[in-house]
């Protein structure tokens, strides 16, 4: 029993952050129809930023080796500020690598290509910035809490509460604005038909850049919540999340909000359920498993059929 | 229609072809003037940066206390990243570019997939790094300072039980998709095995992993009083936070992987007391390593050289003295490329040197043959930012 409820904690927790980081992938998606593969960059922007905030200061091999901010400011804000960072930093690679493609009416695959290289420039430049080694926040960042909680048997580390309480925060408010929001309806007038929109007096443009600052926004917040979590493993810790977060939007069914969230835990659980001793397996167990499904629903869990129009 | 383009693009054609051909072969002798290119081929980028970067201030220090007799060392470090692509093309670069020697690369795995095309093309190469077994049987120009794991793994375990001898129930964890560490694990566990603590469980990670939480709930539900963690840097300082987080308060040790002080920013006070051992001491004290450790001071401030840094240091200034020694038996401008990198090897193994890491030679098939090895716990500092590799007596 205790075995099952710590299987379950490990896998929603786990599965909670790559929903939230899924939904970022989701929401500009849904809007220009591709996939901004800069995406695990600010990921780990994000994580830096938070370290930073906290008064976390550069290793000695970076080119700001030793600097650190003169105020650690409390957890919850510097995980704001570094939200709202990557937000702008994501503003950024929009203008650069997706609007002057979409001016001229590229191809899906030129935004794939000129999103990679912005997220390895950006890699590359935290590398440059800190140096390659890792850094974790620090252990007292969440203040007098307990770093373990047992409950029923089972061990749940209180970074996967805070992890669990944040998504499901978010997600929730997220959710809300997009139903009930003047600017979330108009967000998915966007998604649904870009010229449409335009003709009911939607500033497609506004949405898109919206939707960019959302989803920079949403990998701000993971990265720095996978920072406290497990540490930041240096510039090039965004590309597993990066790969497992593209799973989990297929899965869940592109463009899909609550498919991310889905998505997200059903990843989770299927890599916790792999046994202790088999765990180096994890990864092939869960794309396995995304594989047969995939085959059984082609759209994803809870994607649309593609219309065929005749 | 289909001659014309060829017959207009056949005359750049043969005036490229020289060019390209140029560009593919090496030059045949060495040059008369000019410093000797040495290459080197690091981890500077990915995942093993981490020990790119160490190796790389190694090099930076070798060659100011060693430019070279005679002629000048010219040093070329071509990143080879972290994986088999990154360190092979890199090998192939420097090769084509003339290089007499290469150092690198960074990792065991890389070392697999490189090593054979220096052999191939008859390029000493000096492993400062690799500890995997096979490594210098790869071939007669495949060498290391770094010493294999074989050597030195075991020696923790003996200093974990002379410490506490009523240790008994052992929990074993490695990456499976890593050379290193699926080398070092198999020595780990017949060493545990040989001392009457067979694993009671073998916990498999992958590098890239950074959330443990499932191998560890499976382990600790063993209840183990010794962990012994054969990962890289970023994983094993990560294994190790978490296991402290998730309650563990037995023994750890940790294989070379974690012979770093950059694990300090990742695992912090639950580093304090990891049990290591290793093929470097800053305490060592030898005219040698004592001159290392001012160089390295003076260029990095208070904090003291790791062992990769060290090992990185050792590897040019063989190379420098076996470089040195030839040239003072003839001059090498004028030779055939390949009989100089042939003579080079030669040199480098026959030598004996007097290095940080204390004197060392090799062997016939270029395993390293050192004098010393140390037993060191972590200390870390009250703040838990800062620690040091404490020597054990």
């Amino acid at each position: 029993m205790d075995t099952l409820l710590q299987i379950l904690v490990n896998g929603i927790s786990v599965g909670a952050v790559y929903a939230l980081f899924a939904l970022g992938y989701t929401l500009v998606f849904s809007v220009l129809g591709v996939i901004n593969f800069a995406h695990g960059a600010l990921f780990t922007l994000g994580a830096y930023l938070t370290y930073l905030g906290v008064g976390g200061a550069v290793g000695s091999n970076g080119a700001l080796a030793g600097w650190a901010l003169p105020l650690a400011l409390p957890f919850p804000v510097a995980l704001l500020l570094a939200g709202a960072g990557c937000a702008l930093a994501n503003l950024l690679v929009e203008a650069i690598a997706f609007r002057p493609l979409r001016r001229r009416g590229a191809e899906p695959l030129l935004y794939l290509i000129t999103s990679l290289g912005a997220g390895v420039v950006l890699v590359n430049l935290l590398q440059i910035a800190f140096g390659a080694e890792g850094y974790a926040l620090p252990a007292d960042a969440l203040g007098d809490l307990p770093p373990v909680l047992s409950l029923a048997g089972a061990r749940i580390r209180s970074v996967q509460l805070l992890l669990l309480l944040v998504c499901a925060v978010v997600m929730a408010v997220l959710t809300v604005w997009l139903e009930r929001s003047r600017g979330g309806r108009a967000l998915q007038a966007v998604s649904e038909d870009a010229v449409t929109a335009r003709l009911l007096g939607i500033d497609s443009d506004a949405m898109v850049r919206l939707s960019f600052a959302l989803s920079g926004l949403l990998a701000g917040l993971s990265g720095g919540l996978v920072g406290l979590s497990v540490s930041i493993a240096g510039p090039y810790f965004g590309i597993v999340y990066g790969l497992k977060g593209l799973g989990v939007l297929v899965l869940g069914g592109l463009g899909s909000v609550p498919g991310a969230l889905l998505g997200g835990l059903v990843v989770g659980l299927a890599e916790a359920a792999v046994p202790g001793d088999l765990s180096g397996l994890k990864d092939a167990v869960a794309f396995a498993f995304l594989f047969a499904i995939l085959l059984l629903r082609p759209q994803g869990l809870l994607g649309r059929p593609p219309i065929s129009k005749v | 229609m289909v001659r014309r383009p060829i017959r207009r693009s056949l005359p750049w054609l043969l005036a490229l072809a020289p060019l390209l051909a140029a560009c593919s072969r090496p030059a045949a002798t060495l040059p008369t003037t000019g410093p000797l290119p040495v290459g080197a081929v690091l981890a500077l980028t990915g995942n093993a940066s981490l020990y790119g970067q160490d190796q790389r201030i190694g090099l930076d220090l070798a060659r100011a206390a060693h430019p070279g007799q005679g002629r000048p060392l010219a040093l070329t470090i071509e990143d080879g990243g972290s994986d088999e692509a990154g360190a092979t093309g890199a090998f192939q670069l420097l090769i084509r570019r003339g290089s007499l020697a290469l150092i690198g690369p960074t990792l065991s795995q890389q070392a697999f997939a490189a090593d054979p095309i220096a052999e191939r093309q008859g390029v000493p190469v000096l492993a400062p790094s690799n500890t995997a077994t096979g490594i210098p049987q790869l071939g007669a120009f495949i060498s290391r300072v770094s010493a294999q794991s074989s050597v030195i793994a075991p020696l923790s375990i003996d200093r974990a039980l002379k410490l506490l001898p009523g240790l008994k129930r052992a929990v074993v964890f490695y990456a499976q998709d890593d050379a290193y560490s699926t080398a070092e694990t198999t020595i780990f566990q017949k060493a545990l095995a040989d001392r009457g603590l067979k694993p009671l469980s073998v916990q498999r990670t992958q590098l890239n992993d950074q959330d443990f939480l499932n191998q560890i709930s499976a382990a600790l539900a063993l209840k183990p009083d010794l962990v012994v963690l054969s990962l890289q840097a970023v994983d094993g300082g990560n294994m190790v936070r978490q296991l402290r987080e998730l309650g563990y308060t037995g023994t750890i040790v940790v294989g070379n992987g974690m012979n770093t002080p950059n694990i300090y920013p990742l695992c912090r006070r639950a580093c304090d007391g990891l049990l290591i051992a290793q093929a470097y001491s800053p305490e060592l004290d030898t005219a040698a390593n004592r001159a290392f450790v001012q160089r390295y001071r003076a260029a990095r401030g208070s904090a003291l050289p790791p062992q990769l840094t060290a090992q990185a240091f050792t590897a040019w200034q063989v190379v420098a003295e076996a470089l040195a020694r030839l040239q003072s038996r003839r001059p090498l401008g004028g030779l055939p490329l390949a009989e100089v990198r042939r003579e080079l090897n030669r040199e480098i193994l026959a030598g004996r040197y007097d290095t940080p890491l204390g004197p060392i030679r090799f062997t016939p098939e270029g395993e390293v043959i050192q004098e010393r090895f140390y037993v060191a716990q972590v200390k870390m500092a009250p703040d838990g930012r800062t620690g040091r590799f404490a020597l054990l007596p």
